[in-house]
């Protein structure tokens, strides 16, 4: 009914307009149009054609980009009231429309300018999304960003995401101190905590006390380059028991990372890089995801049987593969995906008895210079061994020269086996950066004779996708190889065609990967003619 | 009227120019506000739908019809064959097909998806009235919306110096 009587209006608002204004200032404007209005014009021109309900102009002009809804306002005083009371405000240089190759100085007063005159024009209504982006600022006056979340942080904000410039040392009395922006908790406490849903912070201090109140409906909460104590965090986790997602990234004050078994909800926890952190202790029960990243300390997920997802990143450690064989059964005996990466293993693998019962899909990248020539990567066979249900591997080597002795020239009688070892679900393997070190051709060797479910056995002897995989023109410069990786890689050819085609079984498809030559056949030409 | 054919459930849509449209109660569900009707047992004989004429009603159904596959129940048995994201590709392109409409029929159908509550049909309208309109001149866009200008001069002059970033 009320469609029926907005639509009445409309109607007749527009029959009035052409009444005034006549068909002829339409033909003079079709001109300027673009196409597909032209065709509405064609269409139109003459005809009565009824406008949109204001809760329909309403929509559009809230899905407008930030510029479109500006210029919006200015068309007519319905317009102005939606921008006004704009529910999604995104502030950065793209929505503002402001030129990236100024000077640092410039975009900071343009950014600030901008951004104080839309929020003092605000009509006090309600803001449901707040995201302000001033990475590319400098120096910038924090009295404005406390004037701006008083505006916006009010009973009924969902979203706020802040990203603030890099701290700056300025100078108070000759000291330097750096100059960090400081979250005013404080605003959280007005009702405002009630309805926030995700809070996102980045290059902040936030000091949050024991009188916070609680967050009752913060589902996600993500900390980068934040400062805030274990202690402090505690006390902002305590108050959230809606929290579902939890990310940390490069937060350095943080030494003991707990969280309160109270987070029934919390299903995803990232913590990435907090390069004091020494303890990461889980007592949320219902934990299916846990990323870490940097120097793995002493962590504890709380025996939790849910986690289902694990990955650990830790380019700057060494032996994290077999950290992850002795330890990682512990922290999530119900292990489905696992992720590892380390920077190198000096030991071996080892094999043990215990099993990862669940565990479908196990990727191990080993990222380094070089990879320690001693590594016996036959001794993964421990993690196949201990996966009775694992159906993909993937194996990614990426190194810059290859230590290990090269299978060439082995007589293919001496390649070691491990007896009484069945694979019966594991179906696909890849294994990229594949070299010929004889250690990882006897690994492959293995799988081939000891997987009877295998579909699909990939061999990538190239470190990184090339423009064939990515679909680009050419492989990107960074990602072209070398010329010692290259004879490796014709040295890898070598070794599968030699060790590996042959035992490859009728219905496994082997696919091998080799560098582009297109891309590389060009990169030799110019190095020959530069040497030249 | 609601009956069964081949095993679907059908519903009967009605539009108040006396047109009547049998779909499948799944197709018919893609409109929330039919979903409710359904689901609160209002959908025994055949469901008017006020304000939307046939053609109009016609060319909703047809969206329906094309959305169904993927969002409905019988989604997974579609990606099961198909890729998701070829899927989603293929729809891209017949939205692009299904919106080059007049502006008189491109305004129906925003209010028909509204009413109707779909959101993908209301996106879609929207976002391509929003396409439409962007980097116009004040003028175009009040003449495109039917809006009218109802600023008092010195009022527009303020409104314009206030959003003036926007122009440039």
């Amino acid at each position: 009914m009320r469609l029926l009587m907005s639509k009445k209006r409309h109607r007749l608002r527009c029959r009035r307009r052409i009444r005034d204004r006549g068909p002829v200032a339409l033909v003079a404007k079709r001109n300027s149009l673009r196409c597909q209005q032209d065709d509405d014009y064609h269409v139109d021109r003459g005809i009565s054609c009824p406008g949109l309900p204001e809760d329909i102009l309403r929509h559009i002009h809230a899905k407008m980009t930030l510029r479109d809804a500006a210029r919006a306002a200015c068309a007519s005083r319905t317009f102005r009231h939606n921008w006004i009371c704009r529910p999604h405000l995104a502030f950065s240089l793209g929505t503002l429309g402001l030129n990236r190759n100024a000077s640092r100085d410039v975009i900071t007063r343009d950014l600030i300018s901008k951004i104080d005159l839309i929020m003092q024009n605000r009509s006090g209504i309600g803001v449901k999304t707040l995201d302000i982006d001033l990475y590319s600022c400098d120096n910038i006056d924090f009295a404005y960003l406390d004037s701006w979340l008083r505006i916006a942080v009010t009973p009924g904000i969902e979203e706020l995401i802040l990203t603030l410039p890099l701290p700056t040392i300025v100078f108070e009395n000759a000291v330097p101190i750096i100059s960090v922006y400081n979250f005013p908790c404080s605003l959280l406490s007005n009702g405002s905590g009630n309805s926030i849903q995700y809070l996102d912070l980045c290059y902040c201090t936030l000091r949050p006390m024991a009188d916070l109140g609680c967050l009752r409906s913060l589902t996600r909460l993500h900390m980068s380059c934040t400062r805030i104590t274990g202690d402090e965090l505690w006390c902002l986790l305590s108050n959230s028991p809606a929290l579902v997602c939890l990310k940390l990234l490069h937060c350095e004050e943080i030494f003991s990372l707990k969280i309160p078994s109270l987070l029934q909800r919390l299903r995803f926890l990232e913590v990435a890089y907090c390069d004091r952190l020494q303890v990461v202790e889980s007592n949320a029960p219902n934990l299916t995801t846990f990323y870490f990243a940097g120097f793995v300390g002493q962590i504890s997920l709380g025996g939790s049987l849910q986690v289902k997802t694990l990955r650990m990143i830790c380019f700057h450690q060494t032996n994290i593969v077999c950290y992850a064989r002795q330890n990682l059964l512990a922290i999530a005996p119900n292990v489905e995906t696992l992720t590892i990466s380390s920077l190198n293993e000096m030991v071996n693998t080892p094999m043990l008895s215990s099993k990862f019962l669940h565990l479908k899909l196990l990727q191990i990248s080993l990222v380094g210079m070089a990879f320690s020539g001693a590594y016996d990567y036959l001794s993964l066979v421990s993690f196949l061994d201990a996966s009775p249900c694992l159906e993909t591997f993937v194996l990614a080597i990426s190194q810059h020269r290859m230590q290990h002795a090269s299978i060439l020239g082995e007589p293919s009688h001496d390649l070691r086996q491990i007896p009484e070892q069945r694979h019966d679900k594991l179906k696909s393997v890849t294994i990229t950066g594949f070299c010929s070190a004889k250690s990882l051709v006897e690994l492959t060797c293995h799988i081939l004779e000891n997987t009877t479910s295998l579909d699909c056995l990939t061999l990538d002897t190239t470190c990184h996708p090339s423009c064939s995989v990515t679909k680009s023109d050419k492989c990107h410069p960074l990602i072209l190889m070398d010329g010692d990786s290259l004879v490796e890689a014709q040295k890898a050819l070598l070794a599968i065609r030699k060790y590996i085609v042959g035992k490859v079984p009728p219905m496994v498809k082997l696919n091998i990967l080799e560098p582009c030559s297109r891309c590389h056949a060009v990169e030799s030409l110019v190095s020959t003619a530069g040497s030249s | 009227m609601a009956t069964r054919e081949a095993g679907k459930k059908m519903i009967m849509l009605k539009s108040p120019d006396g047109m009547e449209f049998e779909v499948e109660e799944a197709v018919a569900m893609e409109s929330q506000t039919i979903r409710k009707m359904i689901e609160d047992d209002c959908a025994d004989t055949a469901i008017l739908i006020p304000n939307i004429n046939s053609k109009i009603l016609s060319r909703v159904i047809e969206y329906c019809n094309k959305h169904v596959p993927t969002t409905g129940a019988t989604g997974a048995a579609a990606s099961d064959t198909v890729a998701p994201a070829a899927l989603a590709e293929d729809l891209k392109i017949w939205d692009a097909e299904f919106i080059k409409v007049n502006r008189a029929t491109r305004f129906d159908l925003i209010q028909a998806a509204s009413y109707l509550n779909i959101k993908g049909l209301l996106d879609l309208t929207s976002q391509t009235t929003i396409d439409t309109i962007s980097d116009n001149s004040l003028e175009e866009i009040r003449s495109f919306l039917s809006t009218k200008n109802d600023y008092l001069p010195e009022e527009e002059q303020t409104i314009r110096r206030e959003n003036q970033w926007a122009f440039q």
